[in-house]
């Protein structure tokens, strides 16, 4: 004990070992209060009001008049369809796809790591770079998937980003093509921790192929895919950096999804109080399907 | 000892005071615009004022035109942006004076500005506001409007030319209509060519989309965007008039390229500059690049005509072409006020205007547009002297951002097929009374 205080009267007079760690916690509690915990309240506040960044105005107090007039137009509803079905599709793509090439490199052969890192690399590029290269590749008339199509299998020009039918496809395929490789990644890490000897005991078994894959690989790897598939969810709803660049929403509201659109109300229309209400109606959407994630994954777990 | 001591502190404290009081005088000008080319021209420029005044230097901030509106007024929202000079687009006036992130000039103007020397509309466009109220925040900088190019070599063509009368009664020349532009584009659509008869912006946005270009045949065709008195829209944006208008809309999208319907700036300049499209409309400053051999194949080949009138349903020929452009304003926060309003001033004297102009852009000064030497001196003169009188704008209040949106927004689901243009105008009206009753229009 008194060695330690005597280490401590060395570094500054007075300075004990709890002000230490507290003054060490500072920044980093300042950071959060000022960067997350501030803006929380202070857009939760605003979400009660009617307020314009840009006016003279200060905030004014409307009650919950945002919230129902989001709840009560059609064309919000309209948006919410279109973030769950470009969320729902594009993640189950890609866990079929991340999981299938998983499988196929679950396996010893030569160039598997080339492979494995080229496959990995839609990834590591910029979502703003992917976009614009996406916008040019979907172009109806110059690009070069409409000109494949049409070589190999005589199809008539897709308007793959100005059709109302085709457009939520196109920020599909671009996110299916970027995020494919983080479930493939999950995926792979989940069948490497599977232990060798439990399939060397099926394959003396005589069991089949497909029973050593449902009763040997999924239950072993089906946590981390909940998980996987969790991370992908809730990052399909934040979405916003392709929308931006190759539809800019539309044609229309066809794949103005929601981040899209609270941008837009945020920072074109400046409905500030407006857009916080359709951002926390947003992250309560977030929050419970997590829940429902988590929830089931404890369950396995427990089981 | 102690003495030279205090001397030499006090030489020393003199000359960093003489220092700070002649860096103190120094101001570094920052103008914040869009970055193209009259952006960096007006830099080069103000390098003649700085010889002039060596102690004010402008710089500049410049951002693609995509994010130009969004950076400048997330910026104005902070109360303290980077930028001494905006130059807004004509119909951001509102929105930016309203929020009080704009200098009102009204005295400086009414020293400075002789009415007669400028063209009225625009020049209360680029600064007043609200309209007509004696209120002004801003000057023009930057003529700018929609017109239309055309391939000069395919309209001169005697074949084309033969079959063109044959087939309409009339000669192939630059469109004096729009329903004349409209048979042009039915006749050069060959598909099977890749080409088609006309390219244009109708990219579902508030700025540099559908909006822009459609109200110049909304106007001509006797319609109009509200009551300017009562701002009333319900039957009279949707009246006969208009949908006359969108109906011509929707039908003139069968003569564009496939998949146009999302087009802009970028995508309206390579259709003309890869031969897919005889003719385009377009803002005239982005003229340049369709006669850059670098980025046209065709750049030799390129002219420049008058955006059409039109005959209404009443048989009556109107001719308004939509306004675009910018215009100088000074931010309320700049604590260099007077040397912005100084840059400014030099910068609307006509030897600079005529430097201005010598660089490709467009002044709207009288005296510059209306002389012979201006009308040699660029591939647009004739245009723009044509067209000055007949220049219109849309709405420059703090709602157009959402009100110009919805518009594009319904037209683009019209020719695409979505809705009809009835219906589609319909829908625009009642949205807009929705606008406009929300933010206290109506008393």
């Amino acid at each position: 004990m008194g060695k330690e205080r005597r280490r401590y009267r060395s570094l500054g007079r007075g300075v004990s070992e709890r002000a230490l760690k507290v003054w060490f916690l500072v920044p980093t509690f300042a950071l959060l209060l000022f960067m997350i915990i501030f803006p929380l309240i202070w857009s939760l506040y605003l979400s009660f009001t009617r307020y314009n960044a840009v006016a003279t105005a200060p905030p004014l107090f409307v009650g919950l008049s945002n919230y129902a007039r989001i709840l009560s137009d059609p064309e919000v509803w309209e948006r919410f369809i279109i973030t769950g079905k470009f969320v729902g599709i594009a993640v189950v793509l890609e866990f079929i796809l991340g999981f299938t090439l998983a499988m196929l490199l679950n396996r010893e052969f030569k160039g598997k790591g080339i492979l494995t890192t080229l496959y990995l690399l839609p990834m590591m590029f910029s979502p703003v770079v992917i976009g614009k290269f996406f916008n040019f590749i979907l172009d109806t008339n110059w690009g070069i998937l409409n000109h494949i199509l049409g070589a190999l299998f005589g199809l008539p020009k897709i308007a793959w980003t100005t059709s109302y039918e085709w457009a939520i496809y196109s920020i599909v395929i671009t996110d299916v093509w970027i995020w494919t490789p983080f479930m493939l990644l999950l995926t792979l890490a989940g069948l490497s921790t599977i232990p060798g000897y439990l399939y060397e005991a099926a394959e003396v078994d005589r069991a089949s192929g497909w029973f050593k894959f449902r009763c040997i690989t999924l239950p072993h790897i089906f946590p981390l895919l909940i998980l996987a598939l969790l991370f992908r969810t809730m990052d399909a709803f934040r979405f916003f950096d392709i929308v931006y660049v190759l539809t800019g929403g539309g044609p229309g509201y066809s794949t103005q999804i929601l981040p899209y659109y609270i941008y837009k109300e945020a920072f074109q229309y400046w409905h500030t109080g407006l857009s916080c209400a359709l951002a926390y109606i947003f992250l309560i959407i977030i929050i419970a399907l997590s829940n429902i994630y988590l929830t089931y994954l404890n369950k396995l777990r427990a089981a | 000892m102690k003495k030279i001591g205090i001397l030499v502190i006090a030489v020393v404290l003199s000359l960093g005071l003489m220092t700070t009081a002649s860096l103190a005088q120094k101001v570094t000008l920052t103008v914040t615009w869009a970055a193209w080319y009259p952006a960096d021209y007006l830099i080069k420029l103000s390098d003649d004022f700085t010889k002039q005044n060596p102690n004010i230097k402008l710089k500049g901030d410049f951002i693609p035109w995509p994010q130009y509106h969004d950076r400048m007024f997330t910026e104005f929202a902070s109360h303290k942006p980077s930028f001494d000079i905006a130059i807004p687009d004509s119909q951001w006036i509102g929105e930016a004076a309203e929020g009080g992130h704009l200098l009102d000039i009204t005295d400086w103007f009414k020293e400075n500005i002789n009415f007669d020397e400028w063209y009225e509309f625009p020049l209360r466009s680029y600064g007043e506001y609200p309209d007509f109220s004696g209120h002004w925040y801003g000057v023009p900088l930057l003529l700018d409007f929609v017109l239309g190019a055309y391939r000069k070599d395919i309209f001169a063509d005697p074949k084309e030319k033969a079959a063109f009368k044959e087939k309409y009664g009339y000669d192939l020349t630059p469109p004096k209509t729009w329903g004349e532009l409209k048979d042009i584009a039915e006749f050069f659509t060959r598909p099977k060519k890749n080409m088609y008869g006309f390219a244009t912006w109708q990219a579902p946005i508030a700025t540099a989309g559908l909006a822009d270009i459609f109200l110049g045949p909304l106007w001509s065709t006797g319609a109009n965007l509200w009551d300017p008195r009562t701002k009333h829209v319900e039957g009279i944006l949707n009246n006969d008039y208009g949908i006359d208008a969108a109906k011509y809309w929707v039908d003139l999208y069968k003569f564009c390229p496939p998949g146009s319907s999302n087009y802009s700036i970028d995508e309206t300049m390579t259709a003309m500059q890869q031969g897919m499209v005889p003719m385009v409309a377009m803002y005239a400053m982005f003229y340049p690049g369709l006669l850059d051999p670098k980025l046209s194949l065709y750049a030799d080949k390129i002219d420049f005509f008058t955006e059409p009138g039109a005959i209404g349903r009443d048989g009556v020929f109107r001719h308004y072409v939509q306004l675009g452009g910018q215009g100088f304003a000074v931010s309320s926060y700049t604590p260099y006020k007077d040397e912005a309003l100084k840059f400014i001033k030099w910068f609307l004297s006509d030897e600079v205007q005529w430097e201005w102009v010598k660089g490709g852009n467009i002044s709207l000064k009288r005296s510059i547009i209306e002389s012979p030497k201006y009308a040699e001196l660029t591939p647009i003169s004739k245009v723009v002297k044509e067209t000055a009188p007949k220049l219109r704008d849309f709405w420059e209040i703090p709602q157009y951002n959402e009100m110009g949106e919805y518009l594009s927004i319904q037209l683009n689901a019209a020719i695409l097929g979505k809705i009809s243009p009835e219906e589609a105008m319909d829908k625009i009206a009642k949205r807009h009374e929705e606008i406009l009753r929300r933010a206290g229009y109506y008393k």
